[in-house]
């Protein structure tokens, strides 16, 4: 018995959970309870990055919700039911119901996968040859620092964008809280000793994260996460409203455009490069060098970001 | 492990994504409409992550030319685990725009249910008048300044 096969079981089973459940917290709670366990697949999968982004990043989405409900039902949060399942659908989604239906059914036969083995050219080409053009020996640090490099730039450039509109949709008159305000956590003497033992190891393992990117399982996007879930056990346990989040929003675009200059030193790294032709020993170097520079790069402007979009919402549950 | 000769592995995601199809046609609150959305992208990312674990499932990180020598033929395919991880991030940006954007509908509106949501919006909206979610912020904006 494989052990996907459990975790598969406990995923359709939290799934039933969010389906059938109409008090709001559960739901949010169960989702958080899915995304952990989908990270679990992805993990027996052989996909450890692809597991750390996922289980932090619903880690994440879960505070979003939480305030979501906190602002849309207020008191009565903790037990507000939204209704049941509207029965009641137009002609359209009738026929837009009837068509899933029986997509559904018919994806149960079909098989998706292709019979004949898939080429496997660029899967062998990236792991035989990712430690000497990229360097490093996590080869999804390779492909997303070095082969991508631009990729990954757009992708951050859209968290930039992600970010700015969240701030523009959140901006009323009242844009910023006064300090004096304590955090509902101080009430509870074990929760908030217990963040303040925690809270600097998960600054020590983000940056560990960070640092080790290009030689074990982490990056920056993993890394930059935990950074900024320890910004979260400051806000709980330092009593701090008044944090420089423009300053940080600055901070973030100008750590953009230096990634974005990170991405020429690439030019300088390959085989067939000027270093390489004349001083062949320092290439694994220069490598290391830059897949450190831009995965730290990486890590901060995501934990800018994801700051920035976390105080954007505390303002908005404190308004 | 097989069901209509296919694997559960393979028959796993697309499960998922019908069930949040179905999910997102007949949800009528907004918060399980984003739930579901969320359901979808993991659905999504389970299908190319268990396809890329066709020949292996070992981790593609090569620690030493022995190792790689020794279990080139069952790493997990590295290619669609860097695109997954761009996939997350791009679904948590739009994740985190969404509730946003209902918060500011429901600061204007004062509802999560998405039928009164859309009586609401096109009462407002008969004399075609194109609404935009900004001029909804400019409007509450405007209202919070003369108050």
């Amino acid at each position: 018995m494989d052990i996907v096969y459990i975790l598969i079981f406990l995923c359709m089973a939290s799934l039933s959970m969010i389906i059938f459940e109409r008090r709001v917290y559960r739901i949010i709670i169960y989702t958080c309870i899915f995304s952990l366990l989908i990270s679990l697949v992805y993990l027996a999968l052989g996909s450890p990055d692809v597991a750390m982004a996922e289980a932090a990043i619903g880690a994440y989405a879960i505070i979003f919700f939480i305030v979501a409900a906190e602002k849309y039902y207020g008191k009565d949060a903790r037990k507000a039911t939204i209704g049941p399942t509207s029965k009641k659908n137009g002609a359209i989604g009738k026929i837009i119901l009837a068509f899933i239906f029986v997509g559904g059914i018919a994806a149960l036969f079909i098989n998706f996968y292709p019979q004949i083995d898939a080429n496997l050219y660029l899967r062998n080409q990236y792991l035989l040859r990712a430690g000497d053009d990229v360097g490093g020996q996590n080869v999804i640090g390779a492909i997303l620092m070095g082969y991508r490099l631009y990729d990954t730039l757009f992708e951050a450039l859209l968290l930039v964008i992600a970010v700015m509109a969240v701030g523009h949709l959140s901006w009323f008159s009242k844009d910023y809280i006064k300090s004096g305000k304590t955090s509902d956590v101080k009430r509870d003497r074990v929760a908030f000793y217990s963040i303040r033992i925690i809270s600097p190891l998960i600054l020590i393992f983000g940056i560990y994260l960070i640092m080790n990117g290009h030689i074990s399982a982490g990056g920056g996007f993993q890394g930059g996460v935990a950074v900024a879930c320890f910004f979260i056990c400051r806000y709980m346990i330092h009593n701090i409203y008044d944090m420089p989040v423009n300053k940080v929003l600055k901070m973030e675009e100008l750590i953009f455009v230096a990634l974005a200059a990170v991405a020429i030193i690439t030019v300088f790294i390959d085989t067939n490069s000027v270093v390489y032709q004349n001083f062949p020993e320092h290439l694994t170097t220069f490598q290391n060098i830059h897949l450190i520079l831009a995965n730290s790069l990486v890590g901060m402007k995501v934990a800018c970001g994801f700051f920035v979009l976390f105080y954007r919402y505390i303002t908005i549950e404190r308004m | 492990m097989e069901i209509f000769g296919m694997s559960i592995l393979e028959l796993f995601p697309i499960v998922l994504f019908f069930i949040s199809i179905f999910g997102l046609i007949t949800a009528n609150n907004v918060i399980k409409s984003i739930v579901y959305m969320i359901i979808l992208n993991g659905g999504v990312i389970t299908f190319w992550i268990a396809m890329g674990s066709r020949l292996g499932r070992i981790p593609p990180i090569l620690e030493t030319p022995y190792h790689l020598e020794n279990y080139f033929y069952t790493f997990a395919d590295p290619v669609p685990q860097a695109l997954m991880i761009t996939t997350i991030i791009i679904g948590f940006c739009v994740t985190a725009i969404n509730i946003i954007m209902i918060n500011t509908l429901h600061r204007k509106y004062k509802t999560t249910d998405w039928k009164s949501l859309t009586e609401l919006a096109n009462k407002e909206t008969e004399g075609g008048y194109d609404h935009t979610l900004s001029d909804v912020v400019y409007e509450i904006q405007d209202k919070e300044a003369e108050a």
